[in-house]
């Protein structure tokens, strides 16, 4: 029944996780338990491309608030590449593009990734 | 008919001679009669001193004996028939009866004879050696009171112990018991008849021989019996035999001539049948010598199986799922089938892993997986879905246990309920090969009671989960319709229509509206991320900060900032709401308003395409407090008449049809384009038809909000004032869950 799934990759010390379908409240457990997942391994560098990402609800939108604060306590950072425009819209609709990194593509945000970048956070 | 009528069946005759009055009546006059008649028969061939023809002897006599004793018969087993049976008092009669037979006989051998040796021959006795006709009245006399005592004694002995030959009694048994009594009768009258020799006679007692033999190995109730209880039948036996063994000496000794020649067939019947108390008496002797040593260990094992059975009931009876699986461990070890127990169910929610939720008696300071290999052997059971019985167990690879911690074996039992494996026992003893089989199956059988009530409480505690879980969305989705404005307020100038519908039984969405003083209106509208109990809490929280905050600060920065911060505290890490907040000013003609991250409101003025008011601004709950107030942009309006601002939530963009395609922003503006003159009213009915076509279902996929303003320029607000009486129209309730939308509305 689920229509939504995460693919694992690596590059350079990023862990890439694509998502395929659809992500809302059914799914974003499976979302959790992937970004659960790479804190468990002790990655802390975290891409997530949203290439293949149809549609996103603001449960699947709060699975990224859930992990951020904690990815950036270790020193890490969450970042968002290659949305659809429909879903960056979403994101883009609750102000996601100030917290987060989201950037057209892949290569950029690795990048920013290599450059140590992130988000300027006034309050934290 | 007839010859149903007059004729009853052996069951109704049996029946009939249950009841005692019945049968004394019936039985007594033909046992009187007969008697009498058989000893006048007696008298008269003394006196006559010729023996009656063979004529006389079969048909007369013979008649009359068979008559008048079967009728004794009859009266005994009446007597004897219903009371139950106890070895003990079955022996002791025995000794007592015959007993008192030999010395009731040893005095009636004396009639007539001042002293002297008893065993003297016939013709010394007094009968003619060729005829065997009586020669003297003392003759006559003893002979038909020893044949009517060996009579009673044979038979009550007969009598006596078919209670213990029929114990546990079956059809078979009833059959032999029968057929044995049946073929001792009938060999005793063909001895009466041919007086056959030796050979023919052996012949003709093989058949009753053999059923006695038969008859005689039933000895059932020993095992039954506890120790003691042995020992002392062990005793009466011996005691019993004996007396018998003197009884059956006597009978076919010093008073055999009397008996043989008061009826040959009664003698041949009577000696039959104390040779038959005399075989049975001899095994059961010989049984119960062998059955005292294992006496102790049958009792253990009976007592330990009942406590089992009785304690199955027990489990039934539990419906905790905790305080059951302690019972399932604890039973087997406390009814000393096992020495340890555990019992281990899979884990559905989180390992999926067979998990150890009771043990019971293990060795100090073990767990169960220290001594076993839980989940290999759950595994294997598992796919068996039969028990697994390891004899030695510390010979298993399987098994972690050393020689010190008493897992000599180690019995394995899945618990299966409805096809389904629910989880596995693991009972242990402490010596190899400790199961019997019997052990093994009482074992399983108890699994099998076990599974049944682990599912049952199962299904219990889920219904009531689920009971629980439905009430407390009741309550949620009660909290939130009570949240929603039950009445919109008035204001001069303002149109106002407002619906919202959430589609699961509680929603995320929230709207409301408070008239802060005669020309002010604060609005919000607002989306809580997540549905269920949690987003009612949310909005509940929400409803308190806008009701109390804006009246005092009322402007959309200031208040927004507020709310964040308040927010941002309290709720959860993955929580955030999404908002739109603003207030109206009928006197200055004007709103102003803030987006916290919600879809953008649209002002639709009457000749211009509608318009996305695309404010920047974060969610609510999203950032401490510093980024939401740098990036928050107001925006404030002057308001033309025929100007509507539509405020909504998520759902009216994202509800989708059956090929997955959302409504989206474009059909939305088209279908504002279309109705662009329409009224607020109107506005709110035709999105709703368009967006229920569109979709093609009634059922919305997210909660869905829509409030519609309508601003109509007014001159004087005096005016209005007198108008308002006029054209009122009172808001109803906002929500509903059966209708797909109910707006509310109120005009000037």
């Amino acid at each position: 029944m689920s229509n939504f799934s995460v693919g694992f990759r690596q590059h350079n010390g990023v862990q890439i996780l694509d998502l395929h379908g659809e992500l809302d409240a059914h799914t974003a457990p499976e979302l959790e338990a992937a970004l659960q997942k790479c804190l468990q391994n002790g990655q802390y560098n975290i891409l997530i491309n949203g290439r293949d990402l149809d549609y996103i609800s603001s449960a699947g939108l709060g699975v990224f608030m859930a992990y951020v604060e904690e990815i950036r306590e270790k020193g890490g950072d969450l970042k968002i590449a290659e949305l659809k425009p429909g879903v960056y819209n979403v994101f883009d609709l609750l102000g996601f593009p100030l917290l987060f990194d989201i950037l057209p593509s892949e290569a950029e945000a690795l990048e920013r990734f290599a450059r140590g970048e992130r988000p300027m956070l006034p309050s934290s | 008919m007839i010859r149903n009528v007059t004729i009853p069946s052996l069951q109704q005759t049996e029946m009939l001679l249950q009841q005692r009055r019945t049968r004394l009546f019936l039985l007594l006059p033909f046992f009187g009669t007969g008697y009498i008649l058989s000893v006048v028969f007696h008298l008269l061939t003394w006196k006559s001193g010729t023996p009656p023809s063979t004529w006389v002897r079969l048909f007369y006599y013979d008649g009359l004996m068979l008559i008048t004793y079967g009728a004794l018969w009859l009266l005994l087993w009446g007597e004897t028939h219903q009371r139950g049976t106890s070895p003990t008092r079955t022996f002791w009669g025995l000794t007592v009866a015959s007993l008192l037979f030999l010395g009731l006989g040893y005095l009636v051998l004396r009639i007539g004879r001042p002293s002297g040796d008893l065993a003297l021959s016939a013709p010394v006795t007094g009968f003619a050696y060729e005829t065997g006709v009586p020669l003297t009245w003392a003759a006559v006399v003893q002979m038909n009171v020893l044949a009517l005592l060996e009579a009673l004694l044979a038979f009550w002995l007969l009598l006596q112990l078919r209670g213990l030959v029929l114990f546990k009694r079956t059809r078979q048994s009833e059959r032999s018991w029968r057929w044995m009594l049946i073929t001792m009768a009938g060999s005793a009258l063909l001895v009466d008849l041919f007086q056959p020799d030796e050979f023919v006679l052996a012949l003709l007692l093989s058949l009753p021989v053999g059923l006695m033999l038969r008859n005689a190995f039933r000895v059932a109730w020993i095992l039954y019996l506890p120790f003691r209880q042995k020992l002392l039948n062990l005793g009466l036996t011996v005691l019993a035999t004996g007396a018998l063994s003197g009884t059956l000496a006597f009978t076919s000794g010093p008073a055999y001539e009397y008996v043989w020649h008061y009826s040959p067939a009664l003698s041949s019947f009577v000696n039959l049948s104390l040779a038959f108390g005399i075989l049975y008496l001899v095994t059961s002797f010989l049984s119960l010598l062998f059955h005292l040593p294992t006496t102790g260990a049958f009792q253990r094992k009976v007592d330990e199986l009942a406590a089992l059975h009785a304690l199955m009931q027990m489990v039934s009876q539990v419906f905790d799922v905790e305080r059951l699986t302690d019972t399932i461990v604890r039973l087997p070890v406390e009814t000393g089938v096992a020495q340890t127990a555990w019992l281990a169910l899979p884990d559905f929610q989180t390992t999926f892993r067979p998990r150890i939720v009771a043990a019971y008696n293990l060795p100090a300071g073990q767990t169960p997986e220290a001594l076993v290999d839980v989940e290999a052997l759950y595994q294997e059971v598992a796919t068996r879905r039969q028990f697994l019985l390891l004899e030695q167990a510390l010979t298993d690879h399987r098994v972690r246990a050393r020689p010190e911690h008493g897992i000599g074996s180690l019995l394995v039992v899945p618990l299966v309920a409805r096809n389904e494996l629910l989880g596995v026992l693991f009972v242990t003893r402490e010596v190899a090969y400790g199961f019997e089989q019997d052990e093994v199956e009482a074992i399983t059988v108890f699994a099998t009671q076990a599974a049944l009530a682990l599912d049952n409480a199962r299904l219990l505690h889920e219904r009531l989960e689920k009971e629980r879980l439905a009430r407390e969305l009741a309550i949620a989705r009660d909290v939130q319709r009570r949240l929603l404005p039950q009445q919109l307020p008035r204001l001069p100038g303002l149109q106002i229509v407002a619906s919202s519908v959430p589609a699961q039984e509680v929603g995320g969405d929230y709207y409301d509206l408070l008239r802060l003083d005669d020309h002010r209106l604060a609005f919000i509208v607002a989306d809580v991320a997540g549905k269920g109990t949690s987003a009612a809490f949310y909005m509940a929280e929400l409803q308190g900060i806008f009701r109390a905050l804006s009246p005092l600060n009322p402007d959309p920065v200031v208040f927004l900032t507020q709310a964040n911060r308040a927010l941002f505290e309290t709720l959860a890490r993955k929580a955030f709401i999404s908002a739109v907040y603003g207030v109206f000013d009928v006197a200055k003609g004007t709103v102003t308003l803030a987006r916290a991250g919600h879809p953008p409101p649209i002002l639709l003025r009457p000749h211009a395409p509608p318009r996305l008011l695309r404010l920047q601004g974060l969610g609510l709950g999203l950032d401490r407090g510093e980024l939401f107030r740098q990036t928050l942009e107001p925006c404030t309006l002057s308001l033309q008449a025929g100007d509507r601002l539509l405020l909504y939530t998520d759902g009216l963009i994202e509800s989708r049809n059956d090929r997955g395609e959302a409504f989206g922003y474009d059909r939305l503006l088209q279908t504002l384009e279309a109705h662009a003159q329409d009224t607020a009213a109107s506005l709110h009915r035709h999105l709703l038809e368009t967006l229920a076509q569109f979709t093609g279902h009634p059922a919305y996929d997210d909660d869905l909000t829509l409030v519609i303003f309508q601003w109509q320029e007014v001159p004087m607000l005096q005016e209005t004032r007198d108008h308002q009486d006029v054209q009122t129209q009172t808001a109803g309730a906002s929500t509903s869950t059966t209708q797909p939308s109910q707006p509310s509305q109120q005009a000037p």
